[in-house]
């Protein structure tokens, strides 16, 4: 099993590596030179120099990108043109907020679209099955925005359920959380369902399972102790895939609820041509996708023992 | 949590206490704080740096300068903050003798040696503005002093060829002499001006001539913009970005009391009952920030913020048609609060513009074609009036009789000058870009603007971009027709009549980079002219000069209107100042006994 | 000639089921609604593209925020511009956004997937390695990011979605291609002498298409929704109104005045739109399953 982990975190580093390519790449070679915005508005071109020669920008890509690695190694993330604080310092503090949000409504998330999405493909082409994929379409189709706003007037503000917007650390900032949790819920679950849907289809129509059914086993049964079961392998991708998401997920939500998170630095950052900031945000997420990657195949080899550990 | 539960059961205990909760909102004892709104995330604490409306606000609070604006009376004026007396002015109008007060310490931080705040000294002001000139400090504020003080710009050049700062923070450079900028002792600052400049004194009141210790900046070095070690009512108590700032009161702070005289309105209301009394009479300041009006405005509602701006469409359900509070509001204590802005919202043309530039008659066919009215109807609920020059009412050589020709709406004059500009029907113009930065609300006044422009055959691109970049596109005249808006820096018309002033051309704020030699040399003479018939006459034959020229089309001129709890008192508008909280008052019995009858 | 051509010997495995699942999907009554749905939409779409409909959605035609009414069919927003043709204009962009950013993204699946699952060894790894590594970086941030880089408008949005989004179709195509190799119609065909441009393209590729079908019409829905997500944080599609543009304007005055009408009429016409393909998705699939 270690040998396992040891293999698959030897495996990162060409893609770790590949990720802050394309991202120097980006940001460093296409984005255009930040000194103009550095110095202002008043820039002499002695000046611009000096500051070009000062950030080392004059040098050849390669040794640029040599240090960059460099700098990356040290989670330097160098300063923000806006607020010119540590980005690192940024992410460490804004890392918490959003995951206070991001975790339980991951968690409610998955646990309600595989419960809907069981029952749809029990009842698989009736009436109940058709009314949950219209639905859930409908959950996909309806801008979050609309939730976002919608909920806070009616539910926060008109019916006094939950407070209107803010955040608090510790257990007081639990009623702050609620409403943005359910609207993240109302947003995201339309999409799962509709894919463990066709993930249990799939695993219903195995030879197994018919066979498992013809020797008299019940739906909901053979449901609960074979599919469900091997259907985890699908489960478990997804969950890796929507890892991004416990932070650009939350970009609107944390915005309107004032929930000082990475989200709401983000919209922030892209608001102000931040570019360092954006940068390091699609770093951050790439890194934290990688990792849940590892701990997804960790994961199928607990759940499927035929997946082999080498 | 007092009991605990078997894992599995975690997630829905969570759900169960949030709803829970939720139900029973927590009302913390409040006491003497006042609660604002922040409607833009802030930059920093440098007041060197300073460059937003909402930095500003927060830096006053901890900073101060060596002039401040008179809080009540009018005209807006400045009188002595730091400083023990009105500057001793020679008779030039050139030399500033300015003494400061004795005992005004620094709060108490890290950056003092044993922590403890020591005083302030004429030898800090010189620093201040000696760093906020420094290159290297990459001001945004080097304009206020730009060729006014003497010696200053040689300063500046110099400091060019010193070593980037973070190594090197205290030069030696900074205790060599500046001609025009001296301590002559420990309570006396000199400065000495190159021109007489009237308007000078305010110059000394905005934040980016306020005093830090060199201590600070030294300590905190790259940090220092973070970490606000001024003479302020507050100090700076916790800074969550994206959420709130929290100030408390200084206990140092005795320095500062509430003014004793006003107007004879702000009497009748009971302002000045506290005449003569220390500030701050508040405990506490919470400033929340809200990046979406809806969440500011339903806390509002709801109690939770002391004063809120009204949201464009939420206006009809706050205000009635006759310009008050609807009845349900002002039940719960609400007043409405007008004040009239010193401030122009306009469009110009970039005269680089081979096209726009060369063609008076087109800029003033499309100056004719904007329907300004409903522009403010639509965008600002009738706040404001239309704008027939660049200078606000409020400020020496506003004249509400006066009319710009081509200030008004009437397209049939528009298209007859197209007409004899040789473009019938706008044929043989290409479309023309209108920049403006990227919100719903200013895309869809490019889109109204557009509009209008279609009714004589002019075709408009509405583009949008983020802030730094619609700057950045200003400063290097990549524009053709922009949307902006201008605040008073200070209440004196050259603030702006420079506007569209030659050499301020872009980079600098002339984003029309006009230029006509008449107006260049009649403002350089009215801007060091003291106020009088004279400069008057002077400022009319300027206004006259854009309104023939159209280098913009002067919009509106905004009415800020403000709603705010009958619990805050002692509050009166400034157009100058954006936010004077240390002479509010919160009645906390008040807003109790207000919030708690709203519960049953 | 005739004899030693290899490809009737493909395609007759191939072309009954396809027919037969053409005549599946005619069959299923909901699909043929969604396929029929989807092609209304792609008619407005063109009548809007070529000027023939659509053409005041700039124009007042009324006074502001009129609710929807026998005159104005879906109301009027802020500048009293007709709601209805800014969502037909709407309409065109997500078409063109769907389109575009597909052709873009499905020649660059198909290719990488080809030349990674038909070569192996180095090719395959380097593809491999490199989807894997695009597939890590955050979808919506990669996409912001390029949108930033390239400037805005309509084309920088289609070309930022089309070079993110190839990642599944390459995928799946890699997958498929890796297991027809190996099948006997290839070997067939290569024992005839058939070079490896000329197996991979007419012998492989008609067989892993209806493959890339369902892929294509992932891709369109993803591209749709993000041109919605880009417009409204600013970064979209300029000086013209797309859902995402109404849906940001709608925003400030759906409460404060109660001016639905633009919303539901933008998120209604998405919402139709992504059900309609949804709904032929799941049916598209179904009909190629070979198993059912």
């Amino acid at each position: 099993m270690i040998n396992f982990i040891l293999r698959r975190l030897l495996y990162t580093i060409p893609i770790m590596l590949g990720i802050s390519l394309i991202v120097f790449v980006l940001f460093h070679v296409a984005g255009g030179n930040p000194v103009y915005r550095m110095l202002g508005k008043n820039a002499s071109p002695a000046e611009i120099l000096r500051l070009t020669h000062q950030l080392g920008l004059d040098r050849p890509l390669w040794v640029q990108y040599l240090h960059y690695l460099a700098d990356l190694l040290r989670f330097d993330f160098g300063r923000s043109w806006e607020t010119r604080q540590r980005i690192s310092e940024m992410i460490a503090t804004g890392l918490f907020p959003s995951l206070c949000l991001a975790v339980p409504s991951f968690i409610l998330t998955t646990l309600l679209a595989v419960a809907v999405a069981m029952v749809s493909a029990l009842f698989k082409g009736k009436a109940v099955d058709k009314l949950l994929v219209v639905g859930s379409v409908l959950g996909m189709s309806i801008s979050i925005l609309a939730l976002i706003i919608g909920a806070q007037y009616l539910l926060a503000y008109r019916m006094n359920l939950f407070p209107i917007s803010g955040f608090e650390i510790g257990w007081r900032g639990l009623p702050y959380l609620a409403l943005p949790v359910l609207l993240w819920i109302a947003n995201q679950v339309g999409g799962d369902v509709r894919y463990y849907r066709s993930v249990l289809l799939e695993e219903i129509g195995r030879e197994y399972v018919v066979t498992a059914r013809a020797k008299g086993l019940s739906r909901g049964r053979a449901m609960r102790t074979h599919v469900l079961r091997n259907a985890m392998i699908p489960i478990v991708t997804r969950l890796v895939m929507e890892v991004p998401l416990l932070f650009t997920g939350s970009l609107l939500l944390e915005n309107f609820f004032g929930i000082p998170g990475l989200g709401n630095m983000s919209i922030n950052a892209l608001n102000a041509s931040d570019f360092p900031v954006i940068e390091a945000v699609t770093l951050f997420g790439s890194i934290l996708y990688i990792l849940a990657n590892l701990v997804g195949d960790v994961l199928y080899a607990v759940f499927d023992p035929r997946v082999k550990l080498s | 949590m007092p009991y605990r539960l078997p894992h599995r059961f975690r997630p829905l205990a969570v759900l169960l206490a949030t709803a829970f909760l939720a139900c029973t909102p927590s009302r913390k004892n409040l006491g003497s704080t006042y609660r604002g709104v922040l409607i833009s995330n802030i930059k920093n604490f440098d007041p060197a740096l300073v460059q937003d409306q909402y930095s500003s606000m927060c830096q006053f609070q901890v900073y101060e300068t060596l002039l401040e604006y008179k809080y009540l009376a009018r005209p807006y004026d400045v009188q002595p903050c730091l400083a023990s007396a009105a500057p001793a002015i020679s008779d030039s109008g050139k030399v500033f003798v300015i003494r400061i007060k004795k005992g005004v310490e620094f709060a108490d931080d890290a950056c003092f040696p044993g922590g403890k705040g020591r005083e302030v000294k004429a030898a800090d002001f010189v620093y201040s503005i000696k760093r906020m000139c420094d290159v290297r400090t990459q001001t945004t504020g080097w304009w206020i002093f730009d060729g006014k003080v003497v010696g200053l710009d040689a300063f500046r050049k110099a400091t060019e060829s010193l070593p980037p700062l973070p190594e090197q923070y205290h030069p030696a450079l900074y205790d060599g002499e500046v001609e025009g900028l001296r301590a002559l002792d420990d309570t006396t600052v000199r400065l000495e001006l190159t021109k007489p400049y009237p308007y000078f004194k305010y110059i000394l009141a905005m934040p980016y001539a306020a005093v830090v210790p060199h201590e600070a900046v030294e300590y905190y070095r790259e940090d220092f913009m973070n970490h606000p070690v001024g003479t302020g009512p507050f100090l700076l108590k916790e800074w969550r970005r994206g959420l709130r700032l929290v100030f408390e009161r200084n206990p140092k702070y005795h320095h500062g009391f509430y003014p004793t005289e006003g107007m004879p309105e702000d009497s009748a209301e009971g302002l000045l009952a506290d005449a003569g009394k220390p500030l701050p009479f508040l405990d506490r300041v919470e400033l929340d920030i809200f990046e979406e009006l809806q969440p500011m405005w339903l806390n509002f509602l709801r109690g939770n913020l002391d004063n809120s701006i009204i949201p464009k469409d939420n206006y009809a359900e706050a205000v009635t048609p006759d310009k008050s509070v609807r009845g349900d509001l002002a039940a719960k204590g609400i007043k409405l609060f007008r004040q009239k802005d010193l401030d122009l919202v306009y469009m110009c043309f970039n005269f680089e513009d081979p096209v726009l530039g060369k063609h008076k008659r087109l800029r003033q066919a499309m100056s004719l074609a904007f329907d300004a009215d409903q522009a403010v109807e639509l965008f600002y609920n009738g706040r404001g009036v239309r704008a027939h020059s660049p200078i606000p009412p409020g400020l020496f050589g506003y004249d509400p009789a006066y009319k710009n020709p081509h200030a008004r709406y009437d397209p049939e004059a528009a298209k007859a000058l197209l007409v004899q500009e040789g473009f019938p029907g706008g044929k043989g113009l290409p479309e023309f870009e209108y920049l403006t930065v990227a919100a719903s609300n200013y895309r869809q006044m490019g889109e109204h603007f557009a509009q209008c422009m279609a009714r004589i055959g002019v075709k408009i691109k509405v583009s949008t971009c983020t802030w730094p970049e619609y700057l950045s596109r200003l400063k290097q005249k990549k524009v053709q027709i922009i949307a902006g808006a201008w605040g008073a820096d200070y209440p004196d018309p050259e603030n702006f009549l420079q506007l569209l002033y030659g050499p301020n051309e872009s980079p600098g704020e002339n984003n029309a980079n006009y230029k006509n030699a008449e107006y260049d040399s009649l403002y350089r003479e009215m801007a060091i002219m003291q106020d009088g018939p004279e400069r008057k006459a002077k400022i009319r034959r300027m206004q006259d000069i854009l309104a023939e020229d159209c280098p913009m089309i002067p919009e509106i001129h905004r009415l800020r209107e403000l709603l705010i709890y009958d619990w805050v008192g002692d509050h009166r508008g400034h157009a100058v100042l954006d936010a004077p909280i240390k002479y509010y008052r919160i009645d906390a019995a008040l807003r109790r006994s207000r919030l708690e009858g709203r519960g049953k | 000639m005739q004899a030693t051509n290899p490809i009737p010997a493909a395609l007759a495995v191939d072309r009954p089921m396809r027919s037969r699942a053409l005549r599946k999907l005619l069959r299923d009554k909901l699909a043929f609604a969604a396929l029929a749905v989807i092609v209304i939409y792609a008619i407005v779409g063109l009548l809007a593209l070529f000027h023939l409909a659509a053409t005041h959605y700039q124009d007042s035609v009324g006074p502001a925020y009129t609710a929807p009414g026998a005159k104005y069919l879906l109301g009027t927003d802020v500048l009293g511009r007709s709601v209805l043709e800014r969502v037909v204009h709407g309409t065109r962009i997500a078409l063109v956004v769907g389109f575009v950013s597909t052709g873009i993204a499905i020649p660059i699946g198909i290719l990488f997937g080809l030349l990674a699952g038909f070569f192996r060894k180095r090719v395959d790894d380097f593809i491999v390695w490199f989807y894997t590594t695009v597939d890590s970086i955050p979808y919506i941030l990669l996409v912001l990011a390029l949108a930033l880089i390239l400037g805005k408008g309509l084309v920088s949005v289609c070309i930022a979605i089309g070079i993110t989004s190839w990642v599944g179709a390459c995928r799946v195509v890699r997958g498929e291609v890796i297991k027809q190799k190996e099948l006997d119609y290839v070997q067939a065909a290569r024992a005839m002498g058939a070079g490896n441009a000329r197996i991979l393209i007419l012998h492989i590729l008609p067989n892993v298409m209806h493959l890339v079908l369902i892929q294509a019409s992932l891709i369109f829905v993803e591209a749709v929704k993000s041109e919605v997500i880009l417009s409204y944080l600013g970064v979209g599609v300029q000086g013209e109104p797309s859902w995402g543009v109404m849906i940001d304007d709608a925003r400030i005055e759906l409460i404060g005045r109660g001016a639905w009408w633009q919303f539901a009429s933008a998120t209604g016409a998405m919402f139709l739109l992504l059900l309609a393909f949804n709904v032929f998705n799941d049916a598209l699939r179904d009909a190629l399953d070979p198993k059912s």
